[in-house]
């Protein structure tokens, strides 16, 4: 089992070379963004968005700074997590043929793709939390603790994300992998605003029907979700990744040549 | 006497495809020799080696290997087993290293020094991606990753296929030193007939999805035989004996099953040996 999960990271080895070049981008812009958040030109935009605009407080300044920067975070968990181009490149190869002739039982091939799911998720954290600590550290736009909420949020939807791209790869077959990648998402999406609807909702009325405006209190709610409640991420991570590693399994059984 | 050993056995093995079935298939590899599995393309050889390592799922029919009936859980039987396919299936980025880096935490009995003795034996690069070798090279390949774990069985779906003489010649001296060892068994399947006829102990002949004849290889050539005689002595021929007849302006040619019967009956026609080849070609015919 140890040796497809090697397989698996030499599969994603480019993806993994472009992930030094993405942290080290990241790293860079993260520390010059709180910098110039502090200091520069970012400080005075801040100063300058608030004599503007009156809807705006200093929190709503402060939160928009967090949420920049937490999209510089979520950058290196998502650029090494993709499952895809593991499919595409065993697909490519014919590499299901090989890994069924292998003494390795079907469980266990599955199992190792689902952990190289958990090992590249965790990879892409420890760079984040490595980053969190840097971060924290020079600047009081988040605490460490909201860093970590996120990073913890962030990976644990993106370890969803890659459960249910192998649930609709298995599902679809090799060659119908873009599929699997919007179905996946969609089945993301779908979810949270199924279960969100009524956050969703209001933040949708708010700005486009009854044209209010930016509103901190219905605006923030969201994001301060995602950033506080990690461990329901990470519940709900692995609720999905047990559905999904059990139904792949009953099909890839009765269908074959599927991983 | 000693009970032969059989390392492979189908039996009544069906799987459906709606387009093709292969029906009720039965055949038994003997421990220590090498069994040809012969047929055109599109026979259903390929289906048969993916339903013996359990790659696709049968319908019905019971499958052993190594005396242990093949199924989900009986995955540790392949540590004992090298398979090589019809195409590579290692990813063109892969090199011999990568690839023994795979293997050895996927092997129990994965020999490095075996595997890269292999790669120099067949002069492959261990350093150079296999996605720039050329077909022979990566048959090559597939073959040094199958004898590196000290299999007993090979599997091979045509390896031969689509590689020059010189190379086809190569690999059928590795497999005959392969199967040196006693215990050694080769299931190789080919439509080129001229290799197995070189190689191999057993026959199995399918088409059709059907096992059409199986059994040993001297056994079957020393059976059939091509009868030439006159255009208009073909209908003195019993057509118990013949398995299929093709008629040119220059006469008659016709598979009989039956050698010695045909000596006796015909001592006036001319009987030759059949070769592995016409004998495929005649029960092909003879079908249709």
């Amino acid at each position: 089992m140890k040796g497809l999960i090697i397989k698996d990271i030499m599969c994603l080895k480019k993806q993994l070379t472009t992930f030094a070049y993405i942290i080290a981008g990241v790293v860079v812009i993260s520390i010059l963004y709180v910098l110039s958040s502090r200091f520069g030109n970012l400080a005075k935009a801040g100063v300058a968005l608030l004599d503007e605009n009156n809807n705006m407080s200093q929190v709503d300044v402060k939160n928009l700074g967090s949420m920049v920067l937490v999209m510089f975070m979520l950058i290196p968990i998502v650029s090494v997590g993709d499952m895809l181009n593991v499919f595409i490149a065993d697909g490519k190869a014919g590499f299901f043929k090989v890994s069924a002739s292998l003494p390795v039982s079907m469980k266990k091939r599955m199992l190792s793709r689902f952990l190289t799911i958990y090992a590249l998720c965790g990879i892409g954290a420890v760079v984040d939390i490595i980053l969190a600590l840097v971060l924290s550290s020079i600047t009081d736009i988040m605490s460490f603790g909201s860093f970590l909420g996120i990073i913890i949020s962030c990976a644990s939807v993106l370890s969803i994300y890659s459960a249910l791209v192998i649930l609709y790869c298995v599902i679809l077959g090799y060659g119908k992998e873009q599929y699997a990648q919007v179905f996946s998402l969609l089945t993301i999406i779908l979810s949270f605003v199924i279960i969100k609807f009524s956050a969703f909702k209001s933040v949708f009325i708010q700005i486009f029907i009854k044209e209010q405006g930016f509103d901190s209190g219905t605006f923030w709610k969201p994001l301060d979700y995602f950033r506080d409640k990690g461990y329901v991420f990470l519940i709900v991570a692995l609720l999905v990744s047990v559905f999904s590693y059990s139904l792949s399994l009953y099909i890839a059984e009765r269908k074959r040549g599927v991983i | 006497m000693e009970e032969v050993k059989n390392v492979i056995e189908l039996k009544n093995v069906t799987k459906d495809y709606g387009d093709f079935k292969l029906d009720n298939v039965s055949f038994a590899v003997p421990e220590g020799t090498v069994c040809g599995f012969i047929g055109q393309n599109g026979a259903g050889k390929t289906t048969t080696i993916n339903l013996i390592l359990d790659v696709i799922r049968r319908d019905s029919g019971d499958i052993t290997l190594f005396g242990e009936p093949v199924n989900k859980d009986t995955s540790y039987l392949r540590e004992d087993i090298g398979v090589v396919f019809d195409e590579m299936g290692f990813h063109e980025f892969m090199t011999g290293r990568d690839i023994n880096i795979m293997m050895k935490n996927i092997y129990k009995n994965w020999d490095e020094e075996v595997f890269f003795d292999n790669l120099k034996k067949f002069s492959l690069p261990a350093k150079k991606k296999c996605g720039a070798f050329s077909r022979g090279m990566r048959m090559k390949l597939q073959i040094a990753v199958a004898l590196s774990h000290h299999a007993r069985l090979l599997i091979m779906d045509e390896p031969t296929s689509g590689l020059d003489p010189i190379v086809r010649n190569e690999m059928i001296n590795i497999f005959r030193e392969f199967v040196v060892e006693v215990d050694h068994t080769i299931l190789l399947s080919s439509h080129i007939t001229s290799d197995l006829e070189k190689i191999a102990d057993e026959v199995v002949f399918i088409d059709g999805g059907k096992i059409v004849l199986s059994g040993n290889k001297d056994e079957i050539l020393e059976k059939h035989a091509v009868v030439k005689c006159k255009k208009d002595e073909l209908s003195k021929v019993s057509e118990s004996l013949i398995v299929n007849s093709e008629v040119s302006d220059y006469g008659a040619e016709i598979l009989v099953n039956d050698r010695h019967a045909a000596e006796n009956l015909y001592p006036g026609m001319v009987i030759e040996r059949a070769e592995l080849e016409q004998i495929m070609i005649g029960y092909v015919n003879g079908k249709r």
